[in-house]
């Protein structure tokens, strides 16, 4: 009482009210800050037995599979839940776009929230190499020859992720390093900045539900409430409830029924820079741009596509002047949307095979 | 679209340019070995010798041109130079002294086989690429016992009888080499038992290469052992993955329950 904890939770929980129009979809970002704690809590299990060394990674990993006790659990839950993080995050911001509700005022919870995608895909990444295994030591060496693509500072983005001209332990110190100690603090202040941002500006209204509340202009700073809205505690609360379990569901289906599914043969074997193994890919998250990258003739090109649509995702919201914040009254862009969905997902597959 | 056929060159300039750098991990070096074998200027006879090396279980184990026969295949001039112990070719006689380099325990039990003190003492006799081929050499298997090779020089019982002796103990081998890669499918690397198992091949198949049948019966026991040994780790290592299974299934049961009762809330 002392620091007015009954006052908070009086105010953020029990008369905090949400727009009745909100659907299922809304609950994506508390879905993806679950996803980060579970990360967060099987990576502090995984850091006591693991070591960061080419010489004892893998069979560290190994010995957390095989001879700490529920070990196996851990881990399987870390890969897994990273894979399911990313598409949480990307449905995330998919809905978010679809809904409209990056329009302003809230542009800058927009880039934040990309930000945090492109953290999230780089935690993925920096964590792959870490088992060094087959998989992720070639894997590693194929993303980090993407950036060659550029000329003149390519090489040298390149050197500097590696630490060197090879994949080789400094490497995976580096990556170690980002995975624990750097990612970490940038994804809890980005996520810091977004949530803040959430709560100042206020929840937006669904376009699609039977409300659409938004018509005030938009001239000055002015908190979005809801006063006659769902209160967040039970009724929007039971939903992320209710998700969060569909969430370890989806994870436990996974790992009971799939549990191969994001560890091919190569991930069970030791990293051999002296092997290559027949077919090279990064993970799926990386298998659209490696595709592109392979498919366009001009590597520079390829990459500057790439960047160029990143720079567009993040800013998007300044960029779209309209007003209509309904996709399916805005056919072009609309159309847009789809051509780019179905092209990631065919580059996916395509790039899979 | 661009056809495919750019697509496939250019893809192929990719993945060249990709991983043939020295960022890539390791470079794909030249082998002048296989260059000059290759071309047009060898000898008809010594040009398929590349192909068969590519297709060998050497080849799968990299296990390149001077391993055996020494030189330097990075270097063109000094490529078979006695200066980098370039060995050439073995004589007959010298073939089981040139592959038990490596083969150690093989050759000792080759050199007490009847085999081996017919070759040493001069008389006909085969060396070890009569039985095993020599650039185009495959994996080893008790197959390679049979009527089309053993009779060219001898009858076929004796051979039969020892084929029989090894029968039971190299298809258990086999089975249990199998169940070691099922469990890597199942993202387990069973190091410590493929070691094991690979070991105990080892001693397995330098014991036959003595030809005595009764000496493999008399040690097939000791053997037998060892696989059994390795059989209950996979046995306990199924049983592992069984239970991880069902438990991930009842903590989904026990999520899925909680979800059920939070929407009936």
């Amino acid at each position: 009482m002392r620091i007015g904890l009954d006052n908070i939770i009086q105010t953020q929980v029990i008369d905090y009210r949400i727009p009745k129009n909100t659907n299922i979809f809304y609950t994506l970002g508390f879905l993806a800050v679950v996803a980060y704690g579970i990360q967060v809590l099987t990576g502090i299990l995984l850091l006591i037995y693991y070591v960061p060394h080419p010489d004892h990674a893998f069979g560290s990993v190994q010995d957390i599979m095989t001879k700490v006790p529920y070990g196996w659990l851990f881990r399987e839950m870390h890969a897994v839940g990273s894979n399911l993080m990313i598409m949480v995050v990307m449905l995330h911001m998919v809905t978010v776009f679809l809904m409209g509700n990056y329009k302003r005022p809230r542009e800058l919870t927009w880039l934040g929230g990309g930000l945090i995608l492109i953290i999230t895909v780089i935690f993925g990444l920096s964590g792959y190499l870490l088992p060094w295994t087959q998989l992720s030591y070639w894997a590693t060496t194929v993303v980090t020859s993407m950036p060659t693509a550029f000329p003149v500072i390519g090489e040298p983005i390149s050197r500097i992720l590696r630490g060197g001209d090879y994949v080789t332990a400094t490497t995976l110190s580096r990556f170690f390093a980002l995975h624990v100690a750097i990612l970490p603090p940038i994804f809890l202040a980005l996520m810091g900045v977004h949530l803040f941002l959430i709560n100042r500006i206020g929840i937006s209204a669904t376009p699609f539900g039977k409300i659409d509340e938004e018509k005030r202009p938009l001239t000055e700073y002015k908190r979005k409430t809801y006063p006659d809205g769902y209160p967040y505690y039970p009724t929007f609360f039971k939903k992320q409830m209710y998700m969060m379990m569909a969430y370890f569901v989806v994870m436990f289906f996974i790992m009971t029924f799939l549990p191969t599914l994001f560890f091919p043969d190569e991930a069970n074997m030791p990293a051999d820079p002296f092997h290559t193994p027949q077919t090279i890919k990064p993970a799926w998250y990386l298998l659209a741009p490696y595709q592109l990258l392979k498919l366009i003739p001009n590597k520079f090109f390829g990459i500057m596509i790439q960047m160029i649509l990143i720079i567009v995702f993040l800013l998007w919201p300044f960029l779209d002047i309209q007003k209509e914040k309904n996709v399916l009254k805005r056919p072009v862009l609309r159309g847009v949307f789809l051509f780019l969905l179905v092209t990631w997902v065919v580059l996916l597959f395509w790039g899979r095979t | 679209m661009l056809p495919l056929t750019v697509h496939a060159g250019y893809q192929q300039d990719f993945e060249n340019e990709f991983l043939t750098k020295p960022w890539a991990g390791v470079q794909i070096e030249q082998n002048f070995c296989i260059s000059c074998h290759s071309s047009e200027q060898m000898k008809p006879e010594f040009r398929s010798i590349p192909e068969e090396w590519q297709a060998s279980w050497h080849a799968q184990n990299n296990i390149s041109c001077e391993d055996c026969h020494g030189g330097d295949s990075k270097d063109a001039a000094l490529a078979m130079s006695p200066q980098r112990g370039f060995l050439g070719s073995p004589q007959y006689k010298d073939v089981p002294e040139f592959c038990g380099k490596c083969h150690i325990a093989i050759l000792t039990n080759f050199l007490e086989s009847g085999h081996g003190k017919a070759l040493m003492a001069g008389k006909k006799a085969p060396n070890c690429v009569v039985c095993h081929g020599s650039h185009n050499i495959q994996k080893a298997s008790i197959n390679i016992i049979s009527v089309q090779l053993c009779t060219k020089c001898h009858s076929y019982e004796r051979a039969k009888v020892m084929k029989q002796a090894l029968f039971l103990t190299e298809t258990r081998i086999g089975e249990l080499g199998n169940k070691l890669e099922e469990l890597k499918h199942e993202g387990i690397y069973p190091e410590t038992d493929e070691k094991s198992l690979f070991s105990t091949q080892a001693e397995f198949r330098a014991l036959f290469h003595t030809v005595d049948v009764n000496l493999v019966k008399d040690r097939t026991d000791e053997f037998t052992a060892k696989l059994d040994l390795i059989d209950k780790n996979i046995q306990d290592t199924y049983q592992l993955l069984k239970f991880r299974k069902n438990f991930s299934a009842f903590l989904m049961l026990s999520f899925a329950g909680m979800g059920i009762v939070i929407f009936l809330l």
